[in-house]
């Protein structure tokens, strides 16, 4: 706290209460030097506002004074040894010293402020701040968070559906997170999307209710992102967060093709733990089991009629020194799906689908490097045609050169055409993708993407074309 | 008796003073029911660490002191830190840091909230815990 010499003539309370600001709470200095631009900009801006500070708390004490003016009448006027400050004793709490060098306006007669009184008014004034932003901090702490991406494109062909070109809407979505407390937890998020008709339709892509437990367990119930490899929990349908233009294929949702199940409906055990200087994340889960119906999977929103489930896992570790930014991990997951496309009096196909999944995510100021490999080890059930092996996999590489990040993806999908499970979905044919784009960020929140892409189908249609392709990404 | 162009010349020095010890002192503080290390402070703002022991910690930024700490602890500018926190409440559902405008706004609300962390660059009261000073 700031100290004061004996009142004696002074013409300016500014002067006097600068000075006490400046002094308040503030330990001599330290000259730390630092002789670079950026740093005496920081610093003439930190003198801007102090002295703003100044001059707020110089008009602060102005007000308390006439405050106090205005209930001296209730005091005995006039007689010796009493004022301001007296008023201030006799209503504690009140600020009313006058500051030190300003004795000359007193009336004679009337005491003059000690430096414990001033130290009292400084004490109230500050006292007041702290109210004013005490109520500042809770107001931000109302409301609901709300956030989201959209994206729009154009192409010579539609990003997703390859049979449009032109310009397209690619989506709208809203995520919800709001405070419910200190373990309970929330999260919702709303999608607008066109689909393969061409019409938007709306999904609700997660609705989760969760429990906090620790950091280390954290259960989630509802619908989720199935918590296989990277990419699916990373970034899913936030495009303006991922470096390249569009998902990877075999990795797309459900709905526009994706051969592997990307939601699930159920309980979800997620965490993660620090082991030293690393930390190790995992994931466990189990839901309804997901079918195929019009060629797509679905991820039975209601439950099913049959009761089977999906299980699953994934072990991560984040690694830290000469690795940072460095993640690997390996997934697991096992369901059975049932083809609802196939009607009575047939029976109904049904695959129990294994995949075993390894990952690796390298993301530093500079580097974006992504790679996820998977293998299906599926099974006929009806037992016409046994076992297949198939698989699946990506490997992305991006630069970040400032607000330019080029990048490169190869993936590819072997899939069994004599799988059921792969037979069954529009998309479940093998095929292999290159793709070289470029990611320019337009400003924090908004991005334009550029990709040229190949993509080959290679078994139940041969085919290939071409892809030039043009994004423009933001989040909200 | 200093004449009033001395006098404001040093108040300015003061000022200058004081606003260069802030700039050299970064202080990270808790409210004092938090028992916290300063090795938790970065899982602490990145929304790794959300818990110490049985208390729900609460980390709050302060932007009139953002720009340093983000340089001395977390060690990354305001774009990487918008994204990382983007990235993490979209995967892990959980808010990003409430945001003070001041030093007096961030100490007014850690000392009033149990669990709460920031940092200030002015001096700080006795009633909140200083897991840092850097």
């Amino acid at each position: 706290m700031g100290t004061a010499t004996p009142p004696r003539a002074g013409p300016s309370r500014v002067w006097v209460g600068a000075l006490l600001v400046a002094g308040l709470g503030h330990t001599p200095v330290t000259y730390a030097a630092a002789a670079d631009s950026e740093r005496i900009a920081t610093l003439e801006q930190k003198l801007d506002q102090s002295l703003q500070l100044i001059r707020q708390l110089s008009a602060r004490v102005n007000d308390l004074e006439a405050q106090v003016a205005q209930a001296a009448p209730a005091a005995p006027a006039g007689r010796p040894g009493t004022g301001a400050a007296a008023a201030a004793a006799a209503q504690p709490g009140t600020a009313a010293a006058t500051p030190p060098g300003t004795a000359a306006a007193t009336p004679p007669g009337t005491a003059a402020a000690t430096p414990a009184d001033t130290a009292q008014r400084l004490a109230r004034v500050e006292q007041t701040v702290t109210e004013m932003a005490a109520s500042a901090g809770q107001r931000a702490e109302e409301g609901m968070a709300t956030h989201g991406f959209a994206d729009v494109g154009v192409g010579n062909h539609n990003a997703t559906f390859s049979k449009y070109q032109g310009a397209n809407v690619g989506e709208l979505d809203f995520f919800l997170t709001p405070r419910l407390g200190s373990r309970t937890r929330a999260l919702f998020e709303l999608n607008f999307e066109v689909g393969s008709d061409g019409a938007v339709g709306v999904d609700l892509e997660r609705a989760q209710l969760g429990y906090q437990f620790a950091d280390s367990a954290t259960v989630w119930l509802g619908r989720f992102h199935t918590p296989y490899g990277y990419y699916n929990t990373a970034f899913h349908h936030g495009q303006q967060i991922a470096t390249s233009l569009r998902r990877p294929r075999f990795i797309d949702f459900e709905d526009h093709g994706g051969i592997m199940p990307a939601h699930t409906v159920g309980a979800w055990l997620t965490g993660s733990e620090r082991v030293g200087d690393e930390k190790v994340t995992y994931d466990v889960f189990i839901g309804n089991s997901q079918r195929i119906q019009g060629g797509i999977l679905d991820m039975n929103n209601a439950g099913n009629t049959h009761g089977s489930t999906i299980v699953g896992g994934n072990l991560g570790l984040i690694l830290s020194g000469a690795l940072d930014g460095l993640k690997v991990g390996v997934d697991v997951f096992q369901t059975r799906i049932e083809d609802e496309d196939v009607l009575p009096p047939l029976p109904t196909p049904a695959t129990q689908v294994r995949s075993y999944g390894v990952y690796a995510a390298y993301d530093t100021d500079t580097w974006e490097d992504i790679g996820e490999f998977h293998v299906f080890d599926n099974q006929d059930l009806t037992g016409h045609t046994g076992t297949h092996r198939s698989d699946a996999g990506f490997l992305q590489m991006g630069y970040r050169a400032g607000r330019y990040t080029p990048y490169a993806r190869y993936e590819r999908g072997a899939l069994q055409q004599s799988d059921h499970f792969f037979a069954a979905q529009t998309n479940g044919s093998s095929y292999y993708r290159t793709a070289l784009g470029l990611r320019f960020d337009v400003d924090l929140v908004s991005s334009l993407k550029l990709e040229l892409a190949e993509t080959h189908l290679t078994d139940r249609v041969i085919d290939s074309y071409d892809e030039a392709l043009l994004q423009y990404a933001i989040r909200f | 008796m200093l004449t009033s162009s001395a006098k404001l010349l040093l108040t300015g020095l003061l000022c200058a003073g004081c606003a260069l010890a802030s700039a050299a002192d970064l202080s990270v503080i808790c409210n004092s029911r938090v028992p916290l290390t300063t090795g938790d402070v970065r899982d602490l703002f990145l929304g790794e660490k959300q818990f110490a022991g049985a208390v729900k910690l609460v980390p709050v930024d302060n932007s009139s002191a953002q720009s340093v700490f983000l340089d001395k602890v977390l060690k990354m500018n305001a774009a990487k830190y918008s994204t990382t926190w983007t990235k993490k409440s979209f995967r892990d559902g959980i808010n990003p840091p409430l945001l003070t405008g001041s030093d007096a706004e961030a100490l007014a609300y850690v000392k009033r909230t149990p669990g709460a962390c920031s940092y200030v660059t002015t001096a700080t009261p006795p009633d909140v815990v200083v897991v840092a000073r850097l």
